[in-house]
């Protein structure tokens, strides 16, 4: 099977160059066709787990964290917020 | 026998009777750091001036009488992508080179209140992504048995800086055999307990549904101490156990007897040395002769798990690092027009090649039209692979295997062949798939001086269980002891 | 531009925020208005490690929203990961669901009213009911270089409200719009406050010819932020797509934007640049598993809602559905016109009217609610009983609701102090009618001269005459008898 590469990349955010991009693929086509050796089990479904049902949280605000040190890692900061490209929605 | 060198139950009495101080004892590490690192490479930052300063409140704490944890005062190192509040936490990545958490992981507020000593933060695979540690963006780790052969990984910096001396403990994750692989191949102890039992908050996301926090050590008991410390039903991560959670340290006694031992024939097939396979069997035996029974078993299975972990692993660290985008945090691109080329470009520059592959994989297998075959086949195959080790749990106490199919292999030896480099998981995926509790235990060295783990499998939550029976093991075949550098 | 060979098919997303304290996945709070990026922490912001935790309350009041709705709940569900990047959605992926929905399967009677005023009950299908979390907001300003992110609004809890493509016209989906928004102040449950975007709707369009049963190629529109604006959608693109069919045209399937100030919706992808989402079910969330018992005593605690209301309302008491839309625009005003039908001490009409009229004007003129008033179901009911036995006229029923509103007394009291009883005795009004009658002979004549409108004029002096006390009733009757004898 081939694998349209930069499809994927696409939807990855990811940049390839040419011969990267090869590269990938072919690595990406041997571990697939591993895969494809998985053996057909029954469909049982969608994939829920009940017996390990989820613990919920109540609704309690709790608040400890000041702006400054939420964006102390951003790349951009400008008026409290992160900056980014001009997007147009 | 300088300070550094012995094990962390040894140096908690020691620090109790007053023998030493634990000023004396994180200098003495931070001295190792300081002789070895170069040749080792296991640390990324090392926090020298804070851990004096913890080491100093502790040996103050004594002086009081406080009733301490074991753990106070133990030198810890810690794998660097377990978040620490104020302390960079890289993943081993250009990504999040700079990155420094606003806060702590739940295994580290858990800590804090045992008092150990972090002297820093260690090596790894980028994103844990890789069996040898030479994936980290920053530094390539040797193993400190053998500095031309990789640590194994991705907990590479926390198997090597154990082993050489550098922590008396260290944390890792497993994902598909992160902490064992290294533990073997670095010839130490280390423990991938049971999916949910130690929280995964502040552990940046691999694959959740696989990532497990563990311990490392040089031996059972010191492994012991540390899980006990870490484990426990955490509200912040959905995905916790909760239960009651024994003091495992306390409670741990060297005790094989009676129990039975089930030796899986797919573990000791083609693709595992002769050699590993005989000082796996021989251990085997060691284990018999303490009262064990054992028994060959099969897992029919095994074959397919590998596969399974990679499609399962790949698509969900194709979503968890999605989040890498160079807007809130971490790399951004110095130059670029327009959002999609800032996403692309810092994605592309920021991550590496293995990275990459994975984050391609796992993309493709959830895209449209692929998840059916792939994703959901995989998961599929996970319940499958459960079931068969619960159908052997009904008749066996434990599984025995070997850790790794070989011993390190060199640096740059795998780089560049992927399928090769995943091979070295083969024995270790199978528990991630299954969320079981495994613990590799150096059981020999090969002719090549290298150690060869063997690793003990049990059944949820039964870490009690598998520290008790490598501890029977250790007392009978003797400790781990610091490499010589 | 209409083209009556041809029918419109409407389906309706409907994004509803729910009014927790807390946000869906982190204890931050839910809050809207307030400082940029002030209501946010490392969850929220989707920093490494951290890892979502699902509020109770969130999914308590989508089952309810359920209930109201008629779905089947299921009490095994699981959350998803809706994959895809853009700078609001700090995790690149929201948590939603994808294959088990919360609540399935269920449907809205909703009472639609025709462009003549007539109504018609229409039952329209509701398919899922599922919980997510909201984006963030991206801020645009003249002088920045760029986009501005505040994440204040990341993990605010959403239900997403799906309905089958049952609504022919745009009326129709209007009226549903307005029902489900009705539905959750009852429940209370959101503030549906649509100019903070705290509900907002996807509309899918498509045409077909009359009396086809396939359904015309679907076209997504986003951004459209009123519900009237959603009329205006519907009908802009439902010309449109008929007028591309006419000209031998065809449909795609494709997203486009509606720009309301313009009136007219553009392309904004087609169908092969439709985003792959590549859903899993999110490793970090186990399965969410419900008693019955606990999802049953829900659906018992669940009140009459507006819609049924309405429907009840129009049918059994002749109001007219203008009416009955204010009486029901709050549930105080609502339980409050019930009460006072449930006395029985008058009409459910006469009821209505007062409270559409001059109780509506006057909480809207002073911005008060009913509750700020000292009006009680009991002085009011007695009020406009008086009104309907004659005992005052309806001008000085005026009077008496003036001061209701402001003291709690006892109406047929401040009847009796004001003086303001009406004069229904015969033989007072007689003298009366004479009395006005001999004064303006000319108006009789105009009478009997076919003006017939000089008997208002009578009737009005009569009244001036008693000072409003006369029963207007029978004066008119008393006055036709003396035109006719005279």
């Amino acid at each position: 099977m081939t694998i349209d590469i930069q499809h994927v990349a696409k939807l990855a955010k990811l940049r390839l160059e040419e011969d990267q991009a090869d590269r990938f693929a072919k690595d990406m086509e041997n571990i697939v066709s591993m895969v494809q050796q998985l053996p057909d089990l029954p469909d049982t479904g969608a994939l829920i787990d009940p017996d390990h049902p989820m613990i919920f949280r109540g609704d309690v605000v709790e608040h400890h964290y000041d702006r400054r040190e939420l964006l102390e890692n951003a790349p951009q900061v400008k008026a409290g917020c992160v900056v980014v490209p001009k997007v147009v929605e | 026998m300088e300070l550094f060198e012995y094990t962390a139950s040894q140096l908690s009495g020691m620090l109790r009777e007053k023998k030493i101080s634990a000023v004396e004892l994180t200098q003495s590490v931070l001295d190792r750091i300081e002789a070895v690192d170069d040749k080792v490479k296991a640390y990324l930052t090392v926090t020298g001036e804070e851990a004096k300063k913890k080491a100093a409140e502790v040996d103050e704490r004594l002086a009081r009488g406080e009733d301490l944890s074991p753990l106070a005062g133990i030198p810890l190192a810690v794998k660097d992508n377990i978040c620490t509040k104020n302390v960079r936490t890289t993943c081993a990545s250009k990504m999040l080179g700079n990155f420094v958490p606003p806060y702590d992981a739940t295994v580290m507020k858990k800590l804090e209140r045992c008092h150990p000593v972090m002297v820093g933060k260690v090596n790894m695979d980028e994103f844990a992504m890789g069996s040898s540690c030479e994936t980290s963006y920053f530094q390539k780790t040797a193993n400190p048995r053998n500095l031309d052969h990789v640590p194994g990984g991705s907990s590479g910096g926390s198997g090597a800086a154990v082993a050489a001396g550098e922590a008396v403990l260290s944390l890792g994750s497993d994902t598909g055999g992160s902490i064992r692989l290294p533990s073997a191949y670095c010839g130490v102890v280390g423990l991938k307990p049971t999916y949910s039992s130690v929280s995964r908050f502040g552990l940046v996301a691999f694959a959740s549904s696989l990532d497990q926090i563990g311990p490392l050590g040089r031996s059972v008991e010191d492994v012991a101490m540390l899980y006990s410390a870490i484990c426990g039903y955490d509200p912040m991560d959905a995905t916790s156990a909760k239960r009651e959670y024994p003091d495992f340290y306390a409670n741990l006694k060297a005790d094989v007897s009676g129990k039975a031992i089930g030796i899986p024939e797919e573990y000791f097939a083609q693709g595992v040395s002769e050699e590993v396979q005989q000082k796996v069997m021989a251990a085997a035996k060691v284990l018999e002769g303490l009262g064990a029974t054992l028994k060959t078993v099969s897992l029919p299975s095994t074959s397919y798990a590998l596969n399974a972990y990679y499609i399962i692993s790949s698509a969900e660290a194709s979503s968890n690092l999605a989040r890498f985008d160079g807007v809130k945090y971490g790399y951004r691109t110095p130059e670029y027009h327009g959002l999609d080329e800032m996403y692309e470009k810092t994605r592309s520059e920021g991550f590496g090649d293995e990275v990459k592959r994975r984050i391609l994989l796992g993309t493709f297998v959830l895209s449209s039209g692929f998840y059916d075959a792939y994703y959901k086949k995989a998961k599929l195959l996970q319940n499958r692979i459960g079931e068969e080790f619960d159908h052997q749990f009904e008749s066996c106490d434990l599984l025995l295997t070997p850790t790794a199919p070989d011993t390190a292999f060199r640096l740059g030896e795998n780089m560049g062949d992927p399928l090769k480099m995943y091979a070295a998981d083969v024995c270790t995926t199978t528990v991630n798939i299954a969320g079981l509790p495994a613990l590799s235990i150096p059981c020999g060295m090969a002719a090549n001086g290298l150690p060869i783990g063997m690793q003990l499998i049990g059944p949820k939550f039964s870490e009690q269980t598998l520290l008790n029976a490598a501890l029977a093991y250790q007392q009978e075949t003797g400790c781990c002891t610091v490499a010589n550098l | 531009m209409w083209n009556p060979n041809y029918e419109v098919v409407v389906g309706l997303e409907v994004h509803a925020e729910l009014n927790t304290e807390s946000k869906i996945y982190c204890s931050c709070k839910n809050a809207f208005g307030l400082e940029v990026n002030s209501q946010c922490c490392p969850i929220c912001m989707g920093m490494p490690g951290t890892l979502p935790t699902l509020n109770m309350q969130v999914v308590e009041y989508a089952i309810k929203m359920g209930h109201a709705l008629h779905c089947n709940i299921h009490r095994i569900c699981k959350q998803d990961r809706k994959n895809y990047f853009y700078p609001d959605l700090p995790k690149s992926y929201q948590i939603s669901q994808f294959d088990i929905p919360l609540c399935e399967t269920g449907y809205l009677d909703v009472l639609v009213e025709n462009p003549d005023k007539s109504t018609y009950q229409k039952r329209f299908g509701v398919t899922r009911i599922h919980i997510e979390e909201d984006a963030g907001k991206l801020l645009h300003s003249a002088n920045i270089d760029g986009s501005l992110v505040d994440f204040n609004r990341c993990g605010v809890p959403l239900i997403e409200i799906v309905s089958e493509p049952d609504f022919r016209s745009s009326a129709e989906a209007h009226a549903y719009l307005e029902t489900i928004k009705s539905i959750l102040q009852y429940l209370d449950i959101s503030d549906c406050k649509m100019e903070q975007g705290s509900i907002r709707a996807d509309v899918n369009v498509s045409v077909r010819k009359k009396g086809s049963t396939e359904f015309g190629t679907r076209v997504e529109m986003k951004n459209v932020n009123s519900f009237s604006a959603v009329v205006r959608a519907i009908d802009y693109e439902a010309a449109r797509q008929i007028e591309v069919l006419e000209n031998g045209g065809e449909i795609f399937q494709e997203t486009r934007r509606w720009d309301d100030a313009k009136g007219e919706n553009v392309l904004l992808r087609s169908k092969e640049d439709s985003q792959d989402y590549r859903y899993f079910p999110e490793p970090d969330l186990p399965t969410i598993v419900l008693e019955q018992d606990y999802v049953d005593g829900l659906k018992e605690a669940i009140p009459e809602l507006p819609n049924i209301k309405l429907i009840r309302f129009t049918q059994d008491f002749g109001i007219s559905y203008d009416e009955a839309q204010v009486l029901l625009e709050e549930p105080e005003k609502c339980a409050f016109f019930e009460e006072s039908v449930a006395k029985k001490a008058c009409s459910p009409k006469i009821i209505c009217n007062w409270m559409v009229g001059d109780l509506t004007k006057y909480l809207r003129e002073k911005k008060l609610s009913l509750a700020d008033t000292a009006l009680t179901v009991d002085s009011f009911t007695a009020l406009l009983k008086m009104i309907e036995d004659g005992k005052i006229s309806n001008a000085a029923g005026k009077q008496v609701f003036e001061v209701l509103l402001t003291e709690n007394a006892d109406p047929a009291k401040i009847v009796e102090e004001k003086g303001l009883a009406q004069i229904s005795d015969d033989s007072a009004l007689q003298a009366v009618v004479d009395q006005v009658c001999e004064a303006n002979q000319k108006s009789i004549q105009d009478y009997k001269n076919g003006k017939t409108n000089a008997l208002g004029y009578l009737t009005g002096q009569c009244m001036k005459a008693t000072k409003g006390k006369g029963n207007p009733a029978r004066m008119k009757e008393l006055l036709l008898e003396y035109l006719q004898t005279h």
